[in-house]
């Protein structure tokens, strides 16, 4: 075990973490931030997806000692208070789940494309989702909702 | 007064439905004995209680069910409190499966809600909640991960399960040693208080394991046909083995002209995103609680009950709801595993599949040998069908056309594979090969595919939604690349049209047009229907489970490739409502519609039909 400080969701935090212990197991069982979803563990289906720094990363392939002293956003930091980050709302307005597993991996997956591309284009958000499995079959309404988040964003 | 009322209408329908139930009869259903196994009833504090042994998977059954309350008491849906999936509080509703919610719990929970408020069933034309689009209950806590999945939960003390796995594919377990091993007929496992240390002690443990050979796929497909048993005409079933009319071999033999044409479809995985897990616990009194994602709560209690002999009243499912089924969650297998190990250790203790467990050690969609031996008469109409499924099953076998003479059977035969539900069961493979055909027979008749279709379809419904799909994809005046399929599956009329190109192949774009009767909420309708065909993009062009003469080779999602975001089309799922109409169950159906569309599609770009699923791996 070694001591691993790093700011979750706007806080420090210092958690032990087994050598070798992936940043995923640091946050569901360390922390008790559930809402990264283990689904392949080898980096394949997205569902546990967080930002680091501001970047999309897969946490199940991630080792946990490198995001010593980073930034990492789970789904449980996106909101401000009560009010929902516009991509959770636009989610919510286009019902663009089913079973929802895959969400808080494919909400984090958009915020890192919009962080780069302000205004992404169908294919771009396609592109850049390709590698989350939504296997409920939610993608054309997902597609849409990172849209009109990214352009509820745009206007601020 | 009212409670006992309810309590004998409850027991009627279980009975009828043992009564009914056919195939499920091995399901033992037992009325449970608490006198309060209603659906409704009014809470001491004035607020509605509903209970129902179904379970949301994604499917937006708690969001439905809320509304069926909602809409006969007059409250907002999101007052209605809803106990899901408990063995110990709900009605046993039957598994959550074959599309049977909508056709047979939404009934009776507005039956029983109707009872508490002292009415009849409300009239379409006096819905509040029913009929119009209800957002998802559970959305919020989706979107800000705050849904609780099986995986997710802890309890006090609880510690963690590993069970030992052979190499092989079918393996007996001959001996296993090692400090803490669990041992149980061809079960052995170890538990640790963490994982980590659980894996350490299944990493020192010794199994000896004797296997079996595998044949392989191809030789597997076609030993079906000689170990096939013809069916045994059974109309009381829910899914009967032979539907037929007339004599469709003597009309056969007086056809002006025939076709035999044979497709195969290979086994594939469910791939639900959250790997199954359960967290089994013996309480002070005995009795044994398993908290777990399963679709048959009721059905898992009485395989664990037997598994572990005890009575079913000692053992309790909770179900969190699972994250995706589809089919893959509905027999005990890791509630087993849990319960074995709490029961040795004393322990609470957590099994959680790997993603190699839930490929390899799940079961898959029944590989398929399917034949259709047609024929038509001199003016061109098919007036003679037969249809052979080996092995997948009997779902869909009925077809949706006015055939004059025809014969749709199930042979049954053995598998070497272990093999179970998946959505839509085997309508898929029957699909696929009755609308590929019908396809072949206007190709070879040069009939355009849509008016052949037509020709032959009396429904009223099937063929409006041909028309409006037709209508809403600009089908007039088709061009090459253009599939297109239909079909009346589980009473839900559904067309699908089609437009791909080739090098390398792609999907540009899908139409469908579905109805199945009274859409109760439109907005989750369109998604399930929508999500269907999706899926069946997967198992019509690529999914397909590998082994080799003892293993199987499929144990990554890396090598297992499901619908990708650039994979799937622009899409238009358009809803017809008929609010007079009784709705169907609609989880389903939509997967049947994907392969044949795309094998049409990919006929019309190359000329050749492709008579196996996957079509392009």
């Amino acid at each position: 075990m070694a001591k691993l400080t790093f700011t979750v969701n706007g806080t420090r935090r210092t958690v032990d973490a087994a050598a070798g212990a992936r940043l995923i197991d640091v946050l569901r069982d360390g922390l008790g931030l559930t809402g990264t979803k283990p689904g392949c563990r080898e980096g394949t289906c997205g569902s546990c997806t967080v930002l680091v720094d501001g970047r999309a990363v897969r946490t199940c392939i991630t080792p946990a000692a490198g995001v010593a002293g980073k930034r990492v956003t789970t789904i449980e930091g996106l909101a401000t208070g009560a009010k929902l980050h516009p991509l959770q709302q636009a989610f919510l307005d286009q019902e663009a789940y089913q079973c929802g597993y895959c969400t808080p991996g494919m909400i984090l997956g958009a915020a890192g494309l919009i962080a780069r591309n302000a205004s992404p284009g169908e294919q771009a958000v396609r592109q850049a989702l390709d590698g989350h499995l939504c296997r409920c079959g939610s993608q054309p309404r997902i597609v849409q909702a990172v849209r009109a988040a990214a352009e509820v964003m745009r206007r601020g | 007064m009212a409670d006992l009322t309810l309590l004998v209408e409850y027991k009627r329908r279980e009975f009828l439905k043992v009564l009914a139930s056919g195939a499920s009869l091995a399901v033992p259903v037992e009325l449970q004995g608490a006198e309060t196994r209603v659906h409704v009833r009014r809470a001491a504090d004035g607020r509605i209680d509903a209970f129902t042994g179904k379970i949301d998977m994604g499917q937006g059954l708690r969001t439905l069910l809320s509304q069926c309350v909602a809409n006969e008491l007059g409250v907002p849906v999101e007052e209605v409190r809803l106990v899901m999936g408990d063995t110990d509080l709900t009605p046993d509703d039957g598994g959550t499966w074959a599309s049977l919610t909508t056709p047979e719990t939404v009934p009776a929970v507005r039956k029983d809600a109707a009872a508490v408020r002292g009415g009849p069933l409300r009239e379409p034309k006096e819905w509040t909640a029913l009929g119009k689009p209800q957002p998802n209950l559970n959305g919020r806590d989706i979107v800000t991960g705050a849904y609780t999945y099986n995986s997710d939960v802890k309890v006090d003390g609880m510690w963690h399960g590993v069970v030992l796995r052979p190499a092989e594919y079918r393996a007996k377990l001959v001996s296993a040693d090692g400090q803490g091993v669990v041992r149980e007929g061809d079960f052995a496992g170890v538990c640790a208080p963490t994982l980590a240390e659980a894996r350490a002690l299944a990493g020192k443990a010794k199994a000896e394991w004797a296997h079996e050979p595998l044949p392989a796929l191809d030789k597997m497909i076609a030993a079906f046909k000689a170990e096939g048993k013809p069916p045994v005409e059974n109309n009381q079933v829910r899914y009967p083995p032979l539907i037929r009319r007339g004599d469709a071999e003597k009309a056969l033999a007086t056809a002006a002209q025939r076709k035999s044409l044979t497709f195969t479809l290979a086994p594939i995985a469910h791939a639900a995103l959250e790997p199954r897990s359960a967290i089994a616990s013996f309480g002070d009194d005995g009795r044994l609680t398993i908290r777990c994602g399963k679709q048959a709560p009721f059905v898992v209690r009485a395989e664990v009950a037997k598994a572990m002999g005890m009575k079913e009243s000692d053992v309790r499912i909770i179900v969190d709801m699972p994250g995706g089924g589809f089919g893959c969650k509905q027999r005990s297998d890791v509630e087993v595993e849990a319960a074995r190990l709490a029961k040795a250790s004393g322990k609470a203790v957590r099994v959680e599949w790997s993603r190699t467990e839930e490929f390899v050690w799940s079961y898959a969609r029944p590989a398929a040998l399917i034949e259709t031996e047609t024929g038509v008469d001199a003016s061109g109409k098919i007036a003679s069908w037969r249809q052979r499924n080996y092995n997948a099953g009997a779902p869909g076998l009925r077809p949706p056309y006015d055939f004059a003479d025809h014969s749709n059977e199930f042979w049954a035969t053995r598998a070497p594979l272990r093999q179970g539900s998946y959505r839509s069961l085997a309508a898929t493979g029957n699909n696929f090969a009755r609308e590929s055909t019908i396809d072949e027979w206007a190709a070879a008749l040069n009939r355009d595919p849509l008016e052949y279709r037509l020709a032959h379809i009396a429904d009223p419904r099937l063929k409006s939604a041909l028309e409006m799909a037709a209508q809403r994809f600009g089908y007039k005046g088709r061009k090459a690349g253009v599939g297109l399929a239909c079909n009346l599956e589980k009473d839900g009329r559904m067309a699908l049209f089609v437009e791909c190109a080739m090098e390398p192949f792609r999907i540009l774009r899908m139409t469908c047009v579905a109805d199945f009767g009274a859409a109760l909420n439109p907005s989750n309708l369109q998604n399930q229907v929508q999500g269907a065909i999706i899926m069946g993009i997967g198992g019509a062009l690529w999914e397909r489970l590998e082994f080799d003469s003892t293993k199987q080779l499929t144990t990554r999602l890396t090598n297992y490739r499901v619908p990708r975001f650039t994979d799937v089309p622009v899409m238009d799922v358009h809803i017809v409502d008929r609010r007079e109409i009784t709705p169907a169950g609609a989880g389903e159906a939509g997967i049947t519609l994907t392969a044949p569309a795309l094998a049409a599609a990919i006929f019309s770009l190359t000329g050749k039909r492709t008579m196996s699923m996957p079509m392009l791996a």
